[in-house]
């Protein structure tokens, strides 16, 4: 199988050794403005159609799997939401079932905890969803309904921040339950808003199938066979896009997902059209999913946090769940002390870039960027804070040693911070 | 082992030679873990995708046991009509951990050129048989020697050499 994919087995930072009949090398990153994050693409041209890409990746490796086994298992519920900016929660899902089984409380979660951990999941795959396919509208050239996405995505993200007080890391799992509750007000406040949101996630539909100056830039473009995707085994929406039907929460059900009434989005087409609408389909269904677990709160009951002694009994699990950009794997092998002995993580983007760059093989150049966004790509976040001055406009980047240490101090003093 | 031996063959519809594994174990419903030594893990992997056609690999993980390493490859088997996957971790296990190799399975998997990449610059596990065995996400100025992801090294020890790695870098800027 390796010869099929010979073209990516050759370093190729300067454009040497080139493939056979490329004349132009064209080097998107490791900083662009395309993307918000650092990865380097080479793509090699003949004329102005592509005949092979290739990646470079690392570029912002943070170290947590080894700064987890210098941490306790409590510590580290904190710490997992950080390996992703945008799918914080369902980092922290994985983790928490994971302790849970290890530690063998997996059975006495209650009932009220697992329905806001699938809220916090859900509304969090809404959000995601509706940030990408904007992003996909403004690298097709179409900004107006860049901007219209994001407005409405504003809709999710104060319920978002009511439930949680976070926008984008609720952070509201905790190992043996959660932290907060979803109190009746809460929901009949959210009950109106997810349903504003569901017309307009029809009406965002609507356009992307029915306005051509968008189809046209996606239809047919960059397109991934169900063969083709076999080999690269893509995951999540790359994957369903191209006729493959899995999705975590019906292949493998965790929490509440085999309980409530839902379907799973797949297209046969393959192109980049079929992706965003794969995860629009999805959004609308995580809003139906919303509501559903709205109506079962109030009924649920059921303690909130379970109780779990800080030593983890020996041993070792993988947990998977449906993070929104695929399948997001954990393995965690615990030591019977507090702290792991070892922790993996592997989020769903780097499981799609084989599938990315093969959908470019032989697509003009001007696609590249619809093409590059469809999986996705979430490489990480950042690990530090910039502060800005805002009558000087002076700047400072504050490493994470130094603002904690400011902190510490204006707690103990009951000093501003600045 | 045998029952859980078993049930995996009849899930896979396929037979295993007791020969080429070393344990069979049900974690749960639907999901086995898988042990093969690491001279035998090639062959079993060949029947586990030839036969039983498991084409999806989600990652590898790779581990210290004692005095040896572990590559864990994680496999699902799908059943595309009954919408459903079966989790499969394959635990390679005995690789020398003086002189750690152990075969690739890029001939069955694409997406095993990055894991097994991840693997060896994370623990220095060479797989034989893997066309372009380079670092990928180390820094390229990271020391050759050193595997971060070993116990013997701290985490503030990582840290240090880190901090002097970016002082050299942007002295040399």
């Amino acid at each position: 199988m390796a010869e099929d994919f010979r073209s990516r087995f050759r370093v190729l930072t300067d454009g040497s050794d080139t493939p056979l009949g490329a004349d132009h090398h064209i080097f998107i990153g490791p900083q662009h403005p395309w993307a918000e994050e650092p990865a380097h693409f080479i793509i090699h041209l003949k004329g102005e159609r592509v005949v092979e890409a290739n990646i470079r990746i690392g570029f912002n490796l943070r170290g947590m799997e080894k700064a987890m086994e210098a941490r306790t298992w409590r510590q580290n519920t904190m710490l997992i939401p950080r390996a992703c900016g945008i799918c914080s929660a369902v980092h922290q899902n994985v983790y928490v079932r994971l302790v849970e089984r290890l530690a063998g409380i997996e059975d006495q979660v209650s009932e009220r905890a697992k329905l806001i951990r699938m809220f916090s999941c859900e509304a969090e795959r809404v959000h995601s969803h509706m940030l990408w396919y904007g992003i996909l509208a403004h690298d097709a050239g179409f900004d107006t309904l860049f901007h219209v996405t994001w407005r409405d995505r504003e809709i999710i993200m104060d319920i978002v921040e009511d439930i949680s007080g976070n926008r984008v890391n609720p952070a509201l799992m905790l190992i043996g339950g959660v932290k907060r509750d979803l109190p009746k007000e809460k929901a009949d406040k959210a009950r109106p808003m997810i349903n504003d949101l569901i017309k307009q996630v029809e009406y965002h539909k609507k356009v992307f199938t029915e306005e051509t100056s968008i189809v046209n830039r996606l239809e047919n473009v960059g397109v991934l066979t169900k063969e083709d995707a076999k080999k690269v085994t893509p995951n999540g929406p790359t994957a369903r896009g191209s006729g493959l039907p899995y999705d975590i929460r019906k292949t493998f059900p965790y929490e509440l997902y085999d309980d409530i009434d839902w379907n799973v989005v797949y297209y046969t087409e393959g192109d980049v059209l079929a992706t965003t609408l794969v995860r629009l389909d999805e959004t609308l269904e995580s809003l139906r999913m919303l509501n559903q677990i709205l109506d079962r709160l109030e009924t649920a009951s059921g303690e909130l946090l379970q109780r779990v002694k800080p030593r983890i009994s020996e041993g070792k699990y993988m947990t998977r769940a449906e993070a929104p950009r695929g399948e997001d794997i954990h393995y965690g092998i615990a030591n019977g002390t507090d702290k792991p002995e070892r922790y993996k993580i592997r989020a769903p983007s780097l499981g799609n870039i084989d599938a990315t760059l093969k959908r470019m093989d032989g697509e003009y150049i001007a696609d590249m960027p619809v093409i590059l966004r469809s999986y996705d790509p979430c490489f990480s976040c950042t690990n530090r804070v910039m502060i800005i001055n805002q009558s000087t406009g002076e700047k400072k980047i504050m490493g994470q040693d130094e603002f904690a240490r400011r902190a510490i101090k204006a707690k103990k003093y009951n000093r501003p911070f600045f | 082992m045998s029952d859980a031996l078993n049930e995996l063959e009849n899930i896979l519809n396929i037979t295993i030679p007791k020969d080429l594994v070393e344990g069979v174990v049900k974690v749960e419903k639907g999901h086995f873990d898988v042990i093969s030594p690491s001279e035998k893990a090639y062959d079993l992997m060949k029947i586990l995708h030839d036969d039983a056609g498991i084409y999806h690999l989600s990652t590898i993980s790779a581990y210290e046991k004692d005095d040896s390493f572990n590559v864990c490859y994680h496999i699902q088997h799908r059943i595309e009509e009954e919408v459903k996957e079966i989790p499969i971790n394959f635990i390679v296990t005995k690789i020398d951990k003086d002189n750690p190799k152990t075969p690739s399975m890029i001939d069955f998997f694409v997406a095993a050129d990055y894991y097994e990449r991840e693997c060896y610059d994370f623990y220095g596990i060479y797989f034989n048989d893997h066309p372009f065995m380079e670092r990928l996400i180390l820094p390229e100025k990271w020391p050759d020697d050193v595997r971060p992801m070993k116990k013997e090294y701290s985490w503030e020890q990582i840290r240090e050499i880190t901090l002097n790695l970016a002082k050299q870098i942007s002295e040399d800027d």
